[in-house]
């Protein structure tokens, strides 16, 4: 009787345990997304800092509401996240008008083996260290470097990861935040990643092509990296240097970003970032800094959390190497700063 | 044993040094010592093979010793995500008759959403689960409480069964019936 309850117990166990195997196999559909909302004032008492999203002046607005679907079915997999708010349309891409929403990731995968995977979709860019979503930004604000580079990138891609600390991404893209690319599929991208020490990544990336109307090709190098340093500080640098062949300008910049946390719901960090505009014949503007001048930030954020809720109060200053915002009269200045709150809810 | 381990979880206590812990003696009765260690060894490659276990330094003569991690999710009505992961560390020594094994070092990581949408460790360095969280996250942190015995009682049960086995014996997969149309 005793071996008959063991053998029972065996074999539920080995039930369960194959079972959680194929669990594993066949993950449910993942249901995630978040919503968020600022208030944002500066001091200027006008729109001055070309920050991405959080642009409205002493208003209660709006981000977004995104909305994320993700299946796992065997070595296959598909993610499709939708955004619906200015976040997510104006503010990143595509005209509100004729667009009720924004895809943000919208892309199929296949695992040919545990170290080789092609991915072809519409997805999240691989440059830079923020993204449009303001779950993975500790700031609220955006940084120059995030708004003038790409935000997303449409295309077909393999990785291969050579061991755990490296891997190689090799991928053929539209032009920049794109659905379709009317000149062809016109740019080539890699994505080397690699994680020295345990809590240490860093991606070098580069994405070059030339875009429709471009002048010239257009290429940008883009270092990403992050350091855990300990449980509670967190380091980040970004840095990237973009240029448009035939005198087409570009911009280059860092930023280095400090973060601590004091408990799991209480963190602040520091972002300083600077930033220039190339000064070429046929160069332009990058958010506001015109060519052969340039911008340095610093922005100071809290993020306090309580469940799927992040508080984020903020507050930044700008200055710039000529007059390139304004005062409350209108008269051009040469610095700038605001203060924000915003409220982030991830799900 | 008996089915009660599925119904209530035995919970998580703390060890002499502050820290969470699932320990166990279990007596086998006529079970060699070489048989015991066999059994942990095949039990212990199978999870390395199947990447649920990373096997470590051996922690004492005998003491085999192996981190793993319990993924842990958030379900609701509609809502089905990973939340974090719990890592910890596996301890487990045999002797004549009888064998005892011990998870501790548990530690949390929260998991954030990257730009592809996927659920990525926000972290390399977990929190202490015997941390006791500030009011803010105090629901979020015995959840994840929860969710962690579950996985240990879980794993001890599959433990516990993988030694009492003499040897692993694959099921035997039954001949699916062809029908013959050549013959009538």
């Amino acid at each position: 009787m005793k071996l008959k309850s063991a053998l029972t117990i065996a074999a539920m166990s080995l039930a369960s345990a194959s079972f959680a195997q194929e669990a594993a196999k066949v993950a449910p559909l993942e249901i995630s997304g978040s919503v968020d909302t600022y208030f944002k004032y500066d001091f200027a008492k006008v729109p001055n800092i070309a920050t991405s999203f959080a642009s409205d002046q002493n208003s209660i607005s709006i981000g977004m509401i995104d909305l994320a679907l993700k299946k796992t079915t065997g070595k296959a997999s598909f993610v499709g996240e939708l955004s619906f708010g200015p976040r997510g349309q104006a503010g990143s891409l595509l005209s509100e008008n004729g667009e009720s929403f924004h895809i943000q990731n919208l892309y199929a995968s296949y695992a040919f083996t545990d170290k080789f995977t092609m991915t072809a979709g519409f997805m999240g860019t691989f440059i830079g260290y923020e993204v449009i979503s303001p779950v993975a930004n500790f700031n609220y604000s955006t940084s120059y470097l995030f708004s003038a580079g790409p935000f997303q990138n449409a295309g077909i891609k393999g990785t291969y990861a050579f061991t755990d600390k490296v891997s190689l991404m090799v991928g053929l893209f539209d032009d920049w935040n794109v659905y379709t690319d009317v000149n062809g599929v016109s740019h080539v991208g890699a994505q080397l990643t690699v994680s020295p020490v345990e809590g240490w990544t860093a991606y070098l990336n580069v994405l070059s092509g030339k875009s429709a109307g471009a002048v010239g090709v257009g290429t940008i190098m883009d270092l990403t990296t992050s350091y855990q340093v300990t449980e509670k500080v967190k380091v980040g640098l970004n840095a990237a240097d973009y240029t448009i062949g035939n005198d087409g300008g570009g911009y280059s910049g860092a930023a280095l970003y400090l973060q601590n946390a004091f408990s799991p719901a209480v963190s602040l960090g520091i972002r300083g970032e600077y930033f220039s505009t190339k000064d070429k014949m046929n160069g332009a503007a990058n958010l506001n800094v015109v060519p052969g001048e340039s911008v340095t930030a610093v922005t100071l954020s809290a993020n306090i959390k309580s469940g799927g809720l992040t508080f984020i109060p903020e507050v930044r200053f700008d200055n710039g190497s000529a007059d390139m915002f304004v005062k409350s009269s209108l008269l051009p200045t040469k610095s700038a700063s605001q203060f924000s709150l915003a409220l982030v809810y991830a799900f | 044993m008996t089915m009660t381990v599925f119904a209530q979880d035995k919970p998580l206590s703390l060890d002499e040094n502050g820290k969470l812990i699932y320990y166990e003696v279990v007596e086998a009765k006529g079970g060699a010592i070489d048989a015991l260690k066999q059994r942990l060894d095949v039990f212990l490659k199978a999870q390395v093979k199947a990447k649920t276990l990373k096997i470590k330094s051996k922690a004492g003569d005998s003491i085999q010793q192996a981190g793993g991690k319990f993924a842990i999710r958030k379900t609701g009505l509609v809502l089905s995500r990973p939340s974090g992961e719990v890592l910890y560390h596996f301890y487990a020594e045999v002797r004549e008759g009888k064998y005892r094994f011990w998870l501790t070092d548990f530690s949390f990581i929260p998991y954030e959403r990257d730009r592809y949408g996927n659920f990525v460790p926000s972290t390399s360095i977990g929190v202490p689960l015997e941390r006791k969280p500030g009011k803010l996250n105090a629901g979020d942190w015995d959840a994840y409480v929860k969710a962690a015995t579950k996985d240990v009682n879980a794993f001890a049960v599959v433990f516990k069964a993988a030694m009492q086995q003499s040897s692993l014996v694959p099921p035997v997969s039954k001949a699916v019936p062809v029908i013959s149309t050549k013959k009538w």
